[in-house]
């Protein structure tokens, strides 16, 4: 691919579900040399310090956690670095979360159940989207 | 003497005195006798004495001196004392004559003159009776009528002489209530009676009467007070008839005097209140009132009394044992009295009810969000464990695997395909009882749509080998393209499940102008039909044995309804156990704008 030479999408997994943790990280790993995964965070509270710490060009954010709630985490996220990518990953069916999250500033919304592809598709969307609107940036 | 005194009585003297005069020149001249004569002088003095009283001595001096002239002039007789003797005796007799006479004519005149003013005095008395507007008749005490005015014969005929008992009531011996004997006696009576005969009722006054022998008789007078009877009787009939609405309104009523006083109450007003009638007569309005509300009733009945505030005013009502009941107050004047009706209807137990019902509102509302929010969790909770199952699945296919793997791997996945659109059906459904739907419309080709669902169902069909064909006009309808292809998808997948292998399927769209009528038809089981009406609502399975098809919630058809319903269409089916099925929905090609949200 031509993301061959580019430097690997440094990629943090924020899931209160120790599975989907794993699911999510295995799925990268079939992508290790686009992706790598740097850290994982179990709550909105932790993802913002993860974020802070970490730096991570890519967020994968379960909407439902405790303490602090994917919502409200994007949020805070985008509030420290507005480039931040987001994308929101959620069993919730309303639109009007995915509205919700999308108002909060996630850049992608990704429903579950998923597969591979549709994960890697909606990666792709998103540095899509972020690589024309970085090319307008500069 | 005056001429009209020239009567015959006059002339009758005149004459006799004139032919005693002729007699005795008659008898002194030619006869020479003075003997005789002298006896006829006494007739015109009686004549005189009796007709002109004192007056005869006139007469008796004339024929006197009448009697001295033939004596002295005739040639037989000579004057003597004997002649002037007699000539006395003529003269005395006509004033004893006169004398007596006179005074007899004088208690004669007197006797006519009281007759004369008794006969006026009866004449007033009789013109008095005849003029009056009452009866008037005079009863003897053995119930002879002996008097009967004008107005009584006029009414009950003259019968006077007659007896009462008899003549007026055509009985044979006195009334029952008859009160002849006590008046006799010298009571006087007043009492009513009602002549069955006139159907008149009068106002009888009865008093004694003393005749001028003495004995006493009855003087009734009647007064004919029918119309006032009637009047009064009316009077107490309407009065009698508002007293039974008052008594029996369904409105507990009282009567205020003078703002103050409750005068009047009805059994209402006591059941509401819990005093008895006797208790509340008299009672102060104001204890009724709950302390908080007093002004403002107080400030609301005297506005009442002017006319000013509207009919109606709610309050707290205290009853005997100080419980409070809210009642809804109508305070009317009445018209020309300082007082004024006020019904009261206890709302009580109304604004109980509402209570209730708004509290049976809240809980349903609450209960309603509660399932909500339930349906969502859960929504959220049985879709999380199926993302690692696809997730996992989706890797494992890029995994090298022998062909019985893949087997699995596809059942895998297809089941977790089946589950996720299950769930995904509870969740819509869950969303058009909130009324959380709003279509999304746009200008949609039908073939298109058609053509879609057909082709996603496709690999279905043919596993069942079964023959799908389908009749479709290129039109456009104004539709939410996603609902309406869930819409025939259901139909559709519906009618693959229920047909049997080698089975037909037919998609026939009919374009009726103001909108379309879809018909998907298949040749399978049939709905038997006391199912028919019940198919298209919620849970509802034809068949919950075990032996039924699998895979199905009975939510399909019910989110058919909902969602051609949003369209403003309508939905129906037709079936024959055994030959087949066909369902039908419209779509109304343009929305209209007041149906949206319908």
């Amino acid at each position: 691919m031509g993301e061959e030479k580019e430097k690997k999408k440094r990629v943090l997994i924020v899931e209160d579900a120790a599975y989907m943790r794993e699911m999510l990280q295995e799925m990268l790993h079939q992508e290790e040399r686009s992706y790598e995964v740097v850290g994982f965070a179990v709550n909105g509270k932790e993802a913002v310090e993860k974020y802070k710490e970490l730096k991570p060009d890519i967020v994968t954010m379960d909407l439902v956690m405790e303490e602090m709630d994917g919502i409200q985490a994007i949020r805070e996220i985008k509030r420290y670095d507005p480039n931040a990518l987001i994308i929101a990953i959620t069993a919730l069916g309303m639109s009007e979360y995915k509205d919700a999250a999308l108002a909060a500033g996630a850049d992608e919304y990704l429903w579950k159940p998923f597969t591979i592809n549709n994960l890697f598709e909606a990666f792709e969307r998103l540095l899509r989207k972020r690589g024309r609107g970085s090319e307008g940036n500069e | 003497m005056k001429i009209e005194r020239l009567n015959y009585r006059f002339l009758l003297l005149l004459s006799t005195v004139l032919a005693c005069t002729i007699l005795a020149f008659f008898v002194g001249f030619i006869r020479e006798e003075t003997i005789v004569y002298t006896h006829f002088f006494y007739i015109p003095i009686l004549l005189a004495g009796v007709w002109y009283r004192r007056k005869a001595v006139y007469i008796a001096l004339l024929l006197s001196s009448v009697y001295i002239l033939v004596t002295l002039f005739s040639p037989q007789a000579a004057l003597s004392v004997h002649i002037f003797e007699r000539s006395a005796i003529f003269v005395a007799v006509a004033y004893v004559i006169g004398f007596v006479s006179e005074e007899r004519a004088k208690g004669e005149e007197k006797l006519k003159e009281t007759k004369e003013k008794i006969k006026e005095e009866r004449d007033k008395l009789n013109l008095i009776l005849e003029s009056m507007d009452d009866g008037v008749c005079i009863i003897s005490k053995d119930y002879k009528v002996e008097f009967m005015n004008k107005v009584l014969i006029d009414v009950f005929g003259y019968h006077v002489g007659d007896i009462c008992y008899k003549a007026f009531h055509n009985r044979d011996e006195p009334c029952p209530g008859c009160k002849n004997t006590e008046v006799v006696k010298g009571k006087t009576v007043r009492w009513e009676w009602h002549s069955r005969r006139t159907n008149r009722t009068y106002d009888l006054f009865e008093t004694p009467l003393k005749n001028i022998d003495g004995s006493i008789s009855k003087l009734t007078i009647f007064r004919d007070i029918s119309e006032q009877k009637r009047i009064e009787d009316n009077l107490r009939d309407a009065e009698e008839r508002y007293r039974v609405i008052f008594e029996h309104a369904l409105t507990a009523l009282c009567v205020i005097e003078h703002g103050k006083f409750v005068s009047l109450a009805n059994k209402e007003f006591e059941t509401l209140s819990g005093y008895s009638r006797e208790e509340i007569k008299g009672k102060k309005w104001i204890d009724f009132i709950a302390d908080e509300d007093m002004d403002r009733v107080q400030n609301y009945c005297e506005e009442r009394r002017k006319g000013e505030a509207p009919a109606c005013c709610e309050f707290k009502f205290v009853s005997r044992n100080g419980e409070i009941k809210h009642v809804n107050a109508w305070i009317e004047p009445i018209p020309g009295a300082d007082s004024c009706i006020a019904s009261l209807l206890d709302m009580t137990e109304l604004k109980r009810k509402e209570e209730e019902l708004r509290e049976t509102c809240k809980r349903l509302a609450e209960l309603d969000k509660m399932k909500s929010d339930f349906l969502n969790v859960a929504y959220h909770e049985l879709r999380s464990p199926l993302a690692p199952i696809v997730g996992y699945a989706s890797m494992l296919e890029r995994c090298e695997l022998p062909d019985k793997g893949k087997r699995y791997l596809y059942n895998i996945e297809q089941s977790a395909r089946q589950l996720e659109k299950l769930i995904n059906r509870m969740l819509e459904l869950a969303r058009i009882d909130g009324k959380k739907i709003e279509l999304s419309l746009e200008w949609v080709r039908i073939p298109e749509v058609v053509s879609e669902v057909v082709k996603s169902l496709e690999p279905e069909a043919k596993e069942k080998r079964q023959k799908i064909s389908m009749s479709v006009p290129d039109i456009e309808v104004q539709a939410d393209k996603q609902k309406l292809i869930a819409i025939l998808s259901n139909l559709v997948s519906n009618a693959i499940k229920y047909t049997p292998e080698e089975g037909k399927i037919d998609i026939n769209v009919e374009d009726r102008g103001e909108d379309i009528c879809a018909c998907v038809a298949d040749t399978g089981i049939g709905i038997p039909e006391e199912h028919l009406p019940k198919i298209f609502e919620r849970f509802y399975m034809v068949d919950t044995s075990l032996t039924r098809k699998s895979g199905s919630l009975g939510l399909g058809l019910s989110i058919v309804k909902e969602y051609v319903k949003l369209h403003g269409g309508i939905v129906w089916a037709r079936s024959e156990v055994g030959k087949g099925s066909e369902f039908f929905f419209t779509i109304p090609k343009r929305r209209k704008a007041i149906k949206k949200g319908a």
